[in-house]
C-alpha cells in the first residue's frame, strides 16, 4: 500500500487533521470490520434462499472431495448446463481419507436443520445415524422398487433404515482377494474358494519359498479391522448385529469360528505375520506389490498400485477374485463407498431429487467410473462396452460387488465400532476369542439398547 | 500453583479499603479498566469460556448424532469410574508419562552437562540438537513407523545383524512392545528440549563456585553431586513438571502409529477422548473424559509443586 502524498489530499478531507474524533474513527473501523465479516454472510444468505420467482431453483450439494481426470464441480456444472430449472452450488468437504472431518462437518450442517446442504454424500456407515436422527429424508416415494432393483442388493440393504430408503447408492467399493497369478501357476493351484483352501495355498507358497508371507490382511485397531471381520464373519453365515439393529450375534458360533480363523492365520497356521496386527491398508499393500506376499485382502485401489511399474514388482502378475468363504456360508465383501442423501430439512426436495436422478443415470455412473475411478453401484453399467474398454479391471469386479455386505446398521455405529475395534484386537492378540466376543456382545448391547 | 496470600479481612482487620495511590482519580481508573478490558475479554473468550463449557458439558448427555442434550449430573463420571477402557487408558498414560519424563530428564541432564563444556563445534552441536524437537510429531511418527517396521524396518535389521535378536521383533503389533516403542520415539523427540532447559539452568550457576570447589580439593564427581545438582534442582523439577504435563497429553504418536492398539495397549487418555468426542460425537461423555484428564494433570502439578516448595524451603532455610 502506498501512502498518497500530502499535496494531493485536500486538508479538509484528511481525517487525522482535526475534525475526526476518536469516536468517529471507532465507528468507521467497526463498520469496516462488520462489513467484511457480514458481507459474505449476506451474500451467502441471498444465494441459498431458495427459488426466486424467475430464476432456477437454487440447491446446495456437499460432498467429500473425489477427483481424477474430472472433478466433482465439473460434473455438477454439467448438470447445471444440461437444464434450466435447477442450479446446484457445490460445496467441497475434505477427501474421504479424512473421514472423521467429513463426518463432523456433515453432522454440524445437518443438525442445524436449515436445509443446507440440500443434497449430500455420506459414507455407508453413517446412513443409519443420519436416518435415525431424522436428518435424511426418506426417498421411497421418489425411487420406485424398479429404480432400486438396478443397484446391487447389498447396497439397497445398506441404504435402508427401518424399512425406509434413506440414501441412494453412488459408488461402491468392497474387500477382495488379490493373488499372484505366477505363484499359483507354479504351485498348480486355482485361486482359493474357501478359507481352508486359502490356508493350504498360502502354506504351499511359503513352504516352497515362493513368498515370505502367505496371506496379508488388516488387523490394526482401526475401522478396517471391523471391515475385515465383517467379511470373515459373514462368510461363515454369521453377523455382528441382526438387521433389526438390536440383536447382537457377535458371540454366536459362526462369528467365533470366523474370528478364531483370523487368530489362527497368525498364531496357528502362521500364514500371516504378526505384523498384520498393526497394519492397515497401506502397510499390508506394500509387501504385496513388492513381491513378498502370495495373497492379500484389500480394496479396489490396490489394482492401480500393482500395475504401476514405478512402485510395483508384480505388474501383470496379479489377479483378483471374491474373498473365500467357510463351508457354512458364501463369499462376502465388506461394503464401502459413498451414497447420496437428501436433507430432511430441505425446502427444495423435488429439485434435489431431480439432481440425484441425473447423477445416478448410467451415463453419469459410467463417467464417474472412467474419469474419477469410482465403481458404479448399478449392475447394468458393468456390461457397458465403454467400461470394458476404459477399465477392464473394474468391469471384472461385478462378481465381488454382488457379495457386498454392509457393516452393522445402527445409528450408534460410531460407538459400536469403537467397541468392535478394541475387542477384536484383544481377541486377535490375546487369543481368548470367545471371551473377547462375549465382552463385545455385552458392551454393544448396552449401546444399542440405550 | 500456590494460592496468592490475601490480606485478612475479618472484623478485626482494618476496615479501610487499601489507600488509593495519589493521583489516581476515578477517570484514570476508568481508563485503566477500559484498557484492561481487551485482555480480560480475550482471556474470557479463549480460556475461561471453553473451560466452563467443558465442565457444563461433562454434566450432560449431549450427543450430536442421537440429538440428546439434557442435564444428567455426575452420571458420566459414574460411567467413567466403571469403564475398563478408561482405566486402561489412564494407566497407559501414567506409565507413558512416568517413563518418558524420567528418561528424558536423565538423558537431557547428560546432554546438558556435555553441551555446557567448551569444545570445538559446540555452537553447531547445540543448534543441531534441537532438530528432532523441531520436526512435526506426525512426521516423527511416520519416520518411527518405518524405522521400527516389524518386517522391513532398519532397527530389526541392525539388531539381527548384530545378533542381539534371533527373529524380527513385532514392535507395533504386540502388546508388550507397542507402548515401549512409542516411548522411544517420544524420548528421541523431546530429550533435546529438556537438555536445553537444563543447559539454561547450568549456565545460571556461578562459575566461582567451581573454582572454590576446586581450590578446596573437591573431585568433579563431588562438585556435581554436592553443588551443581542441588543448585540445578529447581530448574530440573520445573522442567520435569512441564515435560510431565505435556507427556500426559500424548496424542499424535499413538494416533498415527497404532491407533490405540493392539488390544488397547497404546490407548491414552487423549486418543480415547478424541475417539469419543470426534468419532462418536459424544460431547457429554467426551468432556467428562477430558475433565478426568484435567483433574489428573492437576494432581500431578500439585505433587510437583509441593515437592518443589519443600526443596526450596529446605535449601533456603
Amino acid at each position: 500500500m502506498r501512502i498518497k502524498s500530502e499535496s494531493t489530499a485536500t486538508p479538509a478531507s484528511s481525517p487525522w487533521r482535526d475534525g475526526w474524533s476518536r469516536r468517529d474513527f471507532l465507528k468507521a473501523a467497526g463498520m469496516t470490520v462488520g462489513g467484511t465479516v457480514g458481507g459474505p454472510l449476506l451474500a451467502a444468505c441471498s444465494t441459498s434462499s431458495g427459488s426466486s420467482s424467475s430464476g432456477p431453483t437454487q440447491i446446495t450439494f456437499s460432498s467429500a472431495r473425489f477427483y481424477g481426470k474430472s472433478n466433482m464441480s465439473q460434473i455438477v456444472d454439467e448438470y447445471n448446463k444440461s437444464q434450466s430449472k435447477v442450479h446446484v452450488t457445490y460445496q467441497e468437504l475434505p477427501p474421504p481419507s479424512s473421514s472423521t472431518e467429513v463426518h463432523q462437518t456433515l453432522v454440524q450442517q445437518l443438525a442445524r436443520k436449515d436445509g443446507t446442504p440440500d443434497v449430500f454424500t455420506q459414507d455407508v456407515i453413517w446412513i443409519a445415524e443420519f436416518a435415525g436422527a431424522g436428518w435424511a429424508a426418506p426417498l421411497d416415494s421418489y425411487f420406485s422398487s424398479s429404480d432400486r432393483d438396478a443397484y446391487f442388493p447389498g447396497l439397497i440393504q445398506a441404504c435402508t433404515w427401518q424399512g425406509k430408503l434413506t440414501a441412494l447408492p453412488w459408488f461402491v467399493d468392497a474387500g477382495m482377494l488379490y493373488y499372484r497369478t505366477d505363484i499359483l501357476q507354479a504351485l498348480g493351484l486355482q485361486p482359493p474358494q474357501t478359507w481352508a483352501d486359502l490356508t493350504k495355498t498360502a502354506q504351499a507358497a511359503m513352504s516352497q519359498q515362493k513368498a515370505n508371507f502367505g496371506f496379508l490382511w488388516q488387523g490394526k485397531q482401526a475401522e478396517v479391522l471391523v471391515c475385515d471381520a465383517v467379511e470373515f464373519i459373514a462368510s461363515a453365515n454369521g453377523a455382528i448385529l441382526k438387521p433389526d439393529g438390536k440383536t447382537v450375534t457377535i458371540a454366536d458360533p459362526p462369528a467365533v469360528e470366523a474370528v478364531q480363523y483370523m487368530y489362527d492365520t497368525i498364531h496357528q497356521s502362521k500364514i500371516s505375520p504378526a505384523d498384520v496386527l498393526s497394519w492397515d491398508e497401506e502397510p499390508s499393500r506394500r509387501p504385496f506389490t513388492s513381491g513378498q506376499a502370495a495373497l492379500l485382502r484389500n480394496w479396489s485401489y490396490v489394482w492401480q498400485n500393482a500395475q504401476d511399474p514405478s512402485g510395483s514388482t508384480v505388474v501383470g502378475k496379479v489377479g483378483v477374485v471374491p474373498l473365500p468363504h467357510f463351508d457354512s456360508g458364501k463369499s462376502a465383501a465388506c461394503l464401502g463407498g459413498y451414497q447420496y442423501g437428501v436433507n430432511a430439512a430441505s425446502k427444495n426436495k423435488d429439485a434435489a431429487v431431480d439432481f440425484l436422478r441425473w447423477m445416478s443415470q448410467p451415463a453419469q455412473q459410467l463417467r464417474f467410473a472412467t474419469e474419477v475411478g469410482l465403481a458404479p453401484s448399478k449392475a447394468s453399467v458393468y456390461d457397458d462396452p465403454a467400461l470394458a474398454k476404459a477399465n477392464p479391471f473394474m468391469q471384472s469386479l461385478k462378481s465381488v460387488f454382488v457379495g457386498a455386505t454392509p457393516r452393522p446398521v445402527t445409528p450408534k455405529y460410531p460407538q459400536v465400532t469403537l467397541v468392535l475395534q478394541s475387542q477384536l484386537s484383544k481377541a486377535l492378540t490375546q487369543g481368548d476369542v470367545k471371551g473377547a466376543l462375549q465382552a463385545a456382545k455385552s458392551q454393544i448391547e448396552g449401546i444399542v439398547k440405550a | 500453583m500456590q494460592p496468592i496470600p490475601t490480606v485478612a479481612e475479618g472484623p478485626g482487620a482494618p476496615s479501610l479499603r487499601p489507600a488509593r495511590p495519589p493521583g489516581l482519580d476515578t477517570r484514570t481508573l476508568r481508563t485503566v479498566g477500559l484498557l484492561l478490558l481487551p485482555t480480560i475479554g480475550t482471556l474470557a473468550v479463549v480460556s475461561l469460556y471453553p473451560v466452563f463449557r467443558g465442565i457444563t458439558l461433562s454434566l450432560r448427555n449431549t450427543t450430536l448424532s442421537s440429538q440428546t442434550d439434557s442435564f444428567i449430573g455426575l452420571q458420566n463420571f459414574q460411567t467413567l469410574l466403571g469403564d475398563a477402557q478408561f482405566w486402561n487408558a489412564w494407566r497407559n498414560t501414567i506409565e507413558f508419562t512416568a517413563v518418558s519424563t524420567l528418561l528424558e530428564t536423565v538423558l537431557g541432564l547428560g546432554m546438558a552437562l556435555v553441551l555446557f563444556e567448551t569444545f570445538r563445534g559446540r555452537g553447531v552441536v547445540r543448534a543441531s540438537m534441537l532438530v528432532p524437537w523441531a520436526i512435526p510429531t506426525v512426521v516423527t511418527s511416520k519416520m518411527f513407523g518405518w524405522l521400527f517396521d516389524g518386517q522391513n524396518g532398519i532397527i530389526n535389521y541392525l539388531l539381527k545383524g548384530s545378533h542381539l535378536i534371533q527373529a524380527n521383533v513385532n514392535w507395533y503389533g504386540s502388546t508388550q512392545h507397542a507402548l515401549q516403542t512409542i516411548v522411544i520415539a517420544d524420548v528421541w523427540k523431546t530429550t533435546p528440549f529438556m537438555a536445553l532447559l537444563l543447559l539454561a539452568g547450568l549456565q545460571s550457576i556461578s562459575g566461582t563456585l567451581n573454582e572454590a570447589a576446586r581450590v578446596d580439593g573437591a573431585s568433579p564427581f563431588q562438585y556435581f553431586w554436592r553443588i551443581r545438582l542441588p543448585l540445578l534442582m529447581p530448574t530440573l523439577l520445573i522442567a520435569a513438571l512441564l515435560r510431565a504435563l505435556d507427556a500426559f497429553r500424548i496424542f499424535d504418536l499413538p494416533y498415527v502409529l497404532t491407533g490405540g492398539g493392539p488390544a488397547d495397549s497404546t490407548e491414552t487418555l487423549s486418543t480415547l477422548t478424541y475417539k469419543h468426542l470426534f468419532s462418536g460425537l459424544q460431547f457429554g461423555f467426551g468432556s467428562a473424559l477430558a475433565m478426568a484428564m484435567f483433574l489428573t494433570e492437576l494432581l500431578i502439578a500439585i505433587g510437583f509443586g509441593v515437592f518443589l516448595l519443600r526443596r526450596l524451603r529446605a535449601s533456603g532455610g
